[in-house]
């Protein structure tokens, strides 16, 4: 890809978030040619930020710094971004990539209109000249190609290797103020999970319900289930929890609690992104499930196609019987 | 106050879909039953809540589709929308967000709307762009994910938790008029009432051709759809359903994951 290539770190608490470091092995794969990092946040830390990212990725850094960026909000990140490349010509080919997060698909598409780009989400892979994104529940996938010399992607996390870097040397720093925009958005700090759950973080086994498990009269087949295994607790897709059928403290994935059990199973459970992000680092993953095609036997080690209402009492008792 | 409410029509499994790979084309089987995309369902839930909160807030419903997308317009209409509206869109089955947002948009403006609520993710394209896309073309602010809101400041801001990753939550408040996406579990959505089903039934849809209206050219085109990527090569368990059951003990088994029972 030729052009201009910008790599957007995002960071929280002041750390720089881990997906920054995909973002750099994603831009090698598009064939980036001295791809920059950008960050943006206030005087007080810009410094320190661009110098972190400077060292460990030995790129040319971009700070953007203004007392309107002490918080994040989508309004600072695009009333500090539009103005930014507007300097490019409309023919000029830029790429700016920002991680599939909850702050990336914030304000990504918002900038996009800003900018006159094509926004292109949740990529997962690099084709000729084009991205590649998962459709459908994960069954299929699309390639696409922007129409726009200007493109904006929001890279799904996990999708590429963190780059191992050698630190070599620290790439250039630019800070830029970006002036004191009045903003009319007003940040009133972050809340903690309410949802955080310690026992479902330490279980060794984790018996997992997805909507498949049809209706809260069958959570009685999961705590049969699980009551054969010690160290075992109750997990839950957030198709569940929405439903009222396990409470939010068991839902799993990138709004839940994150796991890895030494076995996770899972139940009715079709296999999305979201809920993969909380689980896929688990010792081992057995799915059943009665779509042979659903996403989740492309993670399990082991799949069984199987109608979990019948196909769990079947389990328990061949268990049992054989001791 | 008036309120418009984004809905999409989506099939409700992708079991039902086909696919022709020597076209790479995907189309929608004999037995395809379509419905409201879920996150939408709970942004129009909450519109309806604001609207009890607040009394007298007018909700619309939009949607942009082919002729079967009316049905899902009317099921807004049976929850109990005011009004409906649908960008026709003829031939084109579904077309991309960008296109999706810039409709939306020419059929919004100068109607003079506080508040534009969408679901936080469609589930069949899975791209997360039409609320933030629709802000931005109508020069909006916006929120996405967003788990709470609450009306303040006489009617002229919205404080809102978005949704972040582990469950927290970002709390901020945005200026009206704006346009806020809906993350699933902010409310139960209800069943219709019959009142709002009898007089859905007797109501018309405002029809816009999709053709009449002023909007940039696709910035994105697709070059073909692929099978998934070939993930781990996990192994499926054949056999009979007792079978499969005594393999998959064995396998838990050898593993150390499952101790032996009654001992
Ligand atoms: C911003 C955002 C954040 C999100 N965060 C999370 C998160 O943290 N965690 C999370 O889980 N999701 C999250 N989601 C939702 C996620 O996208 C999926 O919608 C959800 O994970 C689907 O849950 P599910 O697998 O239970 O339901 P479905 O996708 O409906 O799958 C049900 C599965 O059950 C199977 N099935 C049906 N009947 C049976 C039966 N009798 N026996 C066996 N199998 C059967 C079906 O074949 C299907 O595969 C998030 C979404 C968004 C947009």
């Amino acid at each position: 890809m030729s052009g201009r290539f910008f790599i957007i770190a995002l960071h929280e608490g002041g750390r720089i978030q881990e997906e920054t470091w995909e973002l750099v092995s994603f831009a090698r794969r598009c064939g980036a040619a001295g791809p920059v990092m950008m960050v943006l946040s206030d005087e007080g830390s810009i410094e320190r930020l661009a110098g972190e990212l400077a060292h460990r990725t030995g790129l040319d850094v971009v700070g953007l710094a203004g007392s309107h960026l002490r918080e994040y909000s989508a309004e600072a990140y695009i009333r500090t971004l539009v103005p930014f490349f507007r300097d490019a010509s409309e023919e000029e080919e830029v790429h700016i990539a920002a991680a599939h997060t909850s702050r990336g698909i914030d304000f990504v598409p918002q900038l996009s209109i800003g900018i006159d780009a094509c926004c292109i989400t949740a990529v997962e892979d690099v084709g000729e000249g084009s991205f590649i994104r998962s459709l459908h529940h994960g069954r299929f996938r699309a390639e696409v190609r922007a129409d726009r010399a200007k493109v904006v992607i929001t890279v799904l996390p996990g999708a590429f290797a963190p780059e191992d870097i050698e630190p070599g040397k620290p790439g250039r720093i630019r800070i830029v103020p970006a002036g004191d925009i009045s903003l009319s958005t007003r940040s009133r700090g972050t809340r903690a999970p309410v949802h955080a759950n310690m026992g479902l973080t330490r279980a060794e086994v984790i018996v997992s319900a997805g909507r498949g498990l049809g209706g809260s009269e069958n959570i009685r087949l999961l705590t049969m289930l699980s009551s054969l295994f010690p160290k075992s607790a109750l997990g839950a897709t957030r198709a569940v929890c929405d439903q009222g059928w396990l409470d939010y403290s068991h839902q799993i994935g990138s709004t839940g609690n994150t796991v890895s059990p030494r076995l996770y199973l899972a139940c009715g459970i079709s296999g999305a992104i979201q809920h993969l992000a909380g689980m896929r680092n688990s010792g081992m993953i057995v799915a059943i499930n009665t779509d042979p095609h659903a996403a989740i036997f492309r993670t399990a080690h082991y799949g069984i196609v199987e109608d979990l209402t019948t196909f769990i009492p079947l389990l328990v008792d061949r268990c049992l019987k054989r001791g | 106050m008036k309120i418009l409410v984004c809905v999409k029509q989506v099939y409700d499994s992708p079991e039902t879909l086909v696919f022709d790979e020597s076209t790479g084309q995907v189309t929608f089987g004999p037995h395809t039953v379509f419905r409201m995309n879920r996150y939408d369902e709970y942004a129009l839930e909450e519109a309806l809540r604001i609207r009890e909160r607040l009394g007298g807030a007018v909700i619309d419903a939009i949607s942009v589709g082919p002729a079967r997308a009316a049905k899902t317009i009317r099921r807004a209409m049976e929850l109990g929308a005011d009004h409906g509206i649908h960008v026709q869109t003829g031939d084109i089955d579904s077309p991309g967000a960008f296109e999706r947002a810039h409709l939306i948009a020419a059929a919004a403006r100068g109607r003079g709307y506080d508040l534009v609520l969408a679901g936080v993710m469609a589930e069949d394209d899975m791209e997360s762009q039409v609320g933030p896309l629709l802000a931005a073309v109508l020069e909006y602010g916006c929120a996405t994910g967003v788990i709470f809101e609450e009306i303040s400041g006489n009617g002229r801001e919205i404080a809102v938790e978005r949704e972040v990753e582990g469950g927290s939550r970002e709390c901020l408040t945005l200026a009206l008029p704006c346009v806020l996406t809906i993350q699933s579990g902010i409310n139960t959505p209800r069943y219709p009432a019959l009142s709002h089903v009898l007089r859905a039934r007797s109501s018309e849809l405002e029809c816009i051709a999709a053709s009449s209206l002023a909007v940039p050219p696709p910035a994105q085109s697709l070059v073909r759809i692929l099978p998934p990527a070939q993930g781990r090569k996990g192994e499926i368990i054949e056999g009979t359903a007792v079978e499969k059951a005594d393999k998959l003990i064995h396998i838990l088994r050898e593993h150390s994951l499952l101790p032996r029972q009654g001992a």
